[in-house]
């Protein structure tokens, strides 16, 4: 509740923010890396969404990607091997006035991370996941990943990589209570922009993989997928993305998909060539965690007290009936 | 046309029975409508009263039948479902008796009586059905049957759940300020010299670990190491006061807020509004203060001003609103005056106005009986404020209008529940109930809301829901009977403001029944006549269908005074249908002219070109762009990735607009080996390097080679 006066006041003084005041310092990625793209495509969300700096928290782990807090000028925690998801969680838990984003790497997210993955789909917390998926590990120079192509030659892989890759979007679409689904490449920018502002304004856990080349350590991977634009397949729908004009004429491969159809989402998910772009999955039905532990109690030092007090008592021995 | 004909001709149009004629008064005949006939007993009945009032506030209230059915279907299966059913049946009826008999309180209480007479009877496994269905029930609160008092307890219960909710908030906001509030007295307190103290430290820390850690060290470090920035003198009293002013608000719950006149509402809510704009006030500032975005050089000046005159509906909107159940019989002129202030000023006001009567002498004194206009112009009036909440409903229908109901009192404004409650006494024998929906069913009271929070215009704000057969002048039902012959015979009827009126006891003298020697065709029924205008046909008298409390047809008579009542009444239904988009004039010429325009409709083919959909894999058309000069150097701008490659290069070549994509800033800023450089560097090849701008360059024939894969 505020009087009228303060909500012009508070308009009157609203400070508008541009693009560098969400700018938090010199990117140490190498020229021509793909983190470059998505630092540019959220910086431009936040300023369009004038999101306030002090009320927004970027959550990362460990890599390459997980730089990325470093370079917003809001609040950023820079957190441990595969553990994003959880503080992400926990700040959402405790501060649900915050946007929470999220930025991972496909090592940090599917690796070692893959179980807090899982489990942050199906509570389904409002925030906004991106999956920046280079297929490689680059921070420690050139180990393979969960996502690296079968065959792929590395310093852990010498006679090239055993096993299929993992497929996130498939993972993700197949655990219970997922929400949203998209797919991202960062070498298209105007669709990664929309992409994530699609996610961010989702109510539930936005899942972003953001295909991601890696210049230094995978230089040739996406070099034929960049020359033929037919690889690259845009997913159109009134309920999800509307590319522009000019996209729709240089990516003329293109598919209407409805994003609430699940089971044509896993299907396309599960193609890698040509690369699916745009909204897979989104239900905006499914209820977020946070909302059904709400209470209408806030947790005040004494709330707790009180509590902890009332489950010590129940094993209390009371002297009376241990004598008797 | 013989005498009897004649003399009804003459009743007709005089109003007077002649000596010579045959013709019956009413009065005291026991005569009800025919509609009626079948709603004797109304206990026989299963409908939506009584009503239980939720005292656990999930829902407004629950209709005793509907939540009979709803236990029923829970638990009424399988072999005993049978027996369950006749139990549960019979104790509703138990149950809708003794409340029509007078008996009041909780359904808990009215259920256990019910129980123990029920049980006393020779009937095994009562109480086994019983306890089934009481622990299926999932309802407790005070039992409400239509009458005098329901819309009253009803609205008062209605306003007391969105009071409560509504308080909470309010409580919620005030400890989630004070507690803000306290927690920046107590963090300057922790970096004070004083909170940096070896004891204090100690007390924060708590008993674990005490032992392990060396508060004295601690609190040397604390105390040259702590940032030395405290609360200034003015912020800390400003906290200070802002603290006391929310812990001592008088809004929740010290202050009373029903009434039961509008002047005394008005009169509390002028002498409070100091107070509430006070709190309102440190409300704000405590907002800003929390959040620590309160700047002295902005702020002060402009909440010096602060008072009353600054509160609008979003701040009146935490505060209770005030309840005022009035009875219409008292509202006096300034009663009046005051109701109206307060609907069309905007104030957080929710006025109940009851109706008992409907029926008024007409005040141009030709001694007949009238709708009381005051019903009409009131709500009228309300809607023509324009900010205020109307609901106007009988109180048969109060339990369909529950949500309207909850709607108006959850609405950030003043509203106004005006309801007919057919309590008047002046009917012999009809209880409130039929009474109500009699006013409903002849529109002498219809049922209408406008909500102005449900859009900008009357279409998405008006509505007539709940009133039958909406489109009619008035609602037709069949009526089946057993004529003279013992024949099975039906006709439509509909019903009219002449069938209220035949209920009240005060307009026999509009009426005239004819003895069934003397029926003949020249009887037309009331809607008949009303359409018909002032120039019914000469001998056709208008006539209504009753029975008498032997249920033997009747046919009554009735005068033209009446009839120009029920004219009216049908005029001032047919401008709310109107407003309500039924038959609405305007639309109706607006469709008449373009039909006129455009001829009639024909199977024409699709007068738009079909939606474009491009099936999977297919092309979508290509856009035509107008590209750079020929020559010029550029940049696809849109496809950049920010992937930093040229304006590393030279960033006083290529530089970032306002998206950071990349584009052209000035091409004489460096050489064309550059340009090409990051043609080749850039990834996406979206750099087109042009010509030289300097044909002097050294080596320029090969970089014109290496350039031309990207022109």
């Amino acid at each position: 509740m505020t009087t009228a006066s303060t909500h012009c006041l508070l308009e009157m003084y609203e400070e508008r923010h541009e693009l560098e005041d969400y700018q938090g310092g010199v990117p140490r990625w190498c020229s021509g890396c793909g983190d470059n793209a998505i630092l540019t495509a959220v910086q431009r969300l936040c300023r369009d969404e004038q999101l306030k700096p002090e009320k927004t928290v970027f959550v990362s782990g460990i890599g390459c990607s997980s730089r990325f807090p470093h370079y917003m000028k809001t609040y950023g925690f820079h957190g441990i091997h595969g553990r994003a998801l959880p503080v992400a969680e926990g700040v959402r838990l405790a501060r649900p006035d915050l946007h929470v984003f999220v930025n991972t790497g496909d090592g940090d997210c599917c690796s070692i991370g893959a179980a807090h993955w899982i489990h942050a789909v199906r509570y389904n917390m409002n925030m906004t996941v991106f999956l920046h998926d280079n297929q490689i590990y680059g921070l420690t120079k050139m180990q393979a990943s969960p996502t690296s192509p079968k065959g792929l030659k590395s310093n852990t892989t010498p006679r090239g990589a055993y096993l299929d890759a993992l497929q996130p979007l498939t993972v993700t679409l197949g655990i219970q209570n997922v929400s949203f689904v998209a797919q991202a490449v960062d070498w298209i920018p105007e669709l990664l922009y929309d992409t994530v502002k699609a996610a961010f304004h989702h109510r539930g856990f936005s899942f972003v993989r953001i295909v991601q080349r890696c210049p230094e350590w995978l230089p040739k991977l996406f070099e034929p997928v960049l020359h033929d634009p037919l690889r690259v397949q845009l997913l159109h729908h009134e309920d999800g993305l509307q590319p522009s004009p000019g996209l729709r004429a240089v990516y003329k491969n293109q598919l209407l998909h409805d994003p609430s159809n699940l089971d044509r989402a896993r299907e396309i998910a599960s193609v890698a060539d040509p690369i699916p772009v745009g909204i897979l999955y989104r239900n905006p039905e499914v209820p977020c965690y946070e909302d059904l532990r709400r209470t209408e109690h806030i947790r005040t030092p004494e709330l707790i007290r009180a509590g902890l007090e009332a489950e010590f008592d129940r094993f209390t021995v009371w002297p009376q009936e241990a004598a008797g | 046309m013989d005498a009897s004909r004649r003399a009804h001709v003459a009743f007709h149009l005089t109003g007077r029975r002649t000596g010579a004629t045959s013709l019956d008064a009413v009065e005291g005949s026991g005569l009800r409508p025919a509609l009626f006939a079948r709603y004797r007993d109304l206990n026989d009945l299963r409908y939506d009263f009584p009503l239980v009032l939720d005292a656990g506030g999930g829902t407004l209230a629950e209709s005793w039948s509907g939540a009979c059915d709803r236990v029923l279907k829970d638990i009424a299966r399988g072999e005993d479902g049978d027996r369950v059913s006749r139990h549960v049946l019979r104790l509703e009826r138990e149950v809708r008796t003794a409340v029509a008999s007078g008996a009041k309180g909780p359904l808990s209480a009215l259920w256990a009586r019910a129980a123990a007479r029920l049980s006393s009877e020779d009937e095994p496994l009562v109480a086994d059905s019983l306890n089934q269905a009481k622990t299926a029930l999932g309802i407790d609160g005070e039992v409400a049957d239509c009458d005098a008092d329901l819309p009253r307890h009803l609205l008062t219960h209605a306003w007391s759940l969105t009071q409560a909710r509504k308080a909470a908030a309010f409580r919620a906001d005030l400890d989630r300020l004070v507690r803000g509030l306290t927690d920046i007295l107590r963090a300057d307190v922790a970096h004070s010299a004083e909170g940096c103290r070896a004891d204090h430290l100690r007390a924060a820390v708590g008993g674990v670990d005490g032992d392990e850690i060396d508060f004295d060290a601690l609190a040397r470090v604390l105390t040259t190491a702590a940032p030395a920035a405290t609360l200034a003198p003015a912020r800390r009293r400003r906290i200070e006061g802002l603290i006391a002013a929310l812990q001592s608000q008088d809004f929740y719950p010290a202050y009373a807020f029903t009434f039961n006149r509008p002047t005394a509402a008005l009169a509390a809510y002028r002498g409070r509004l100091p107070k509430m704009a006070a709190l309102a006030k440190a409300v704000a500032v405590a907002e800003l203060e929390a959040q620590h975005s309160y700047r002295e050089d902005r702020h002060d000046a402009l909440f010096e001003h602060a008072g009353p005159d600054t509160l609008d509906p979003r701040d009146l909107g935490a505060f209770p609103d005030y309840f005022v159940s009035a009875n219409a019989r008292d509202l006096d002129p300034a009663e009046q005056a005051a109701l109206l202030e307060m609907l069309s000023s905007g104030l957080p006001v929710k006025v109940l106005l009851q109706w008992d009567d409907l029926l008024d002498e007409s005040p141009v004194g030709d001694g007949h009986l009238g709708l009381d206009p005051r019903c009409r112009q009131l709500a009228t009036m309300a809607m023509s404020a324009g900010d205020a909440y109307v609901v106007q409903a009988p109180s048969s229908l109060l339990y369909q209008m529950r949500e309207r109901l909850l709607g108006g009192m959850a609405y950030q404004g003043p509203a106004l529940f005006s309801v007919f409650s057919g309590a008047g006494g002046q009917t012999d024998g009809l209880s409130p109930y039929l009474c109500a929906a009699a006013a409903l069913e002849s529109r002498a009271f219809p049922a209408f809301a406008y909500d102005p929070s449900a859009g900008s215009d009357w279409a998405s704000r008006f509505s007539l829901d709940g009133n039958p057969q909406l489109d009619r002048d008035w609602p037709v039902q069949p009526f089946v009977y057993e004529d003279e012959r013992h024949q099975r015979a039906s006709e439509s009827v509909a019903f009219t403001l002449a069938d209220f009126v035949a209920c009240d006891r005060r307009g026999a003298r509009h009426f005239a029944r004819v003895p069934r020697a003397d029926w003949n065709g020249g009887f037309v029924s009331m809607d008949a006549a009303v359409l018909a205008g002032p120039g019914v046909a000469a001998g056709a008298v208008p006539a209504l269908l009753m029975v008498d409390s032997a249920l033997a047809l009747q046919r009554v008579i009735v005068d033209e005074r009446l009839l120009r009542e029920v004219r009216r009444c049908r005029e001032q239904w047919r401008s709310l249908q109107e407003l309500g988009g039924v038959h609405n004039s305007h639309a109706e010429r607006l469709v008449a002219r373009e039909r006129d325009r455009t001829g009639p409709p024909r199977e024409a083919p699709a007068q738009h070109a079909p939606a474009v959909v491009i099936p999977e894999g297919q092309s979508a058309p290509a856009e035509v762009t107008d590209g750079p000069a020929p020559g010029q150097p550029y940049i696809e701008t849109p496809r950049c990735s920010t992937c930093n490659e040229c304006t590393n290069l030279n960033p006083n070549m290529f530089a970032y607009n306002e998206n950071r994509q990349a584009y052209i800033k000035n091409p004489d800023a460096g050489t064309f080996a550059q340009m090409v450089e990051a043609a080749e560097s850039c990834q996406l090849s979206i750099i087109h390097p042009g010509a030289p701008r300097n044909p002097n360059e050294p080596g320029l024939e090969e970089l014109i080679a290496r350039a031309q894969p990207f022109q």
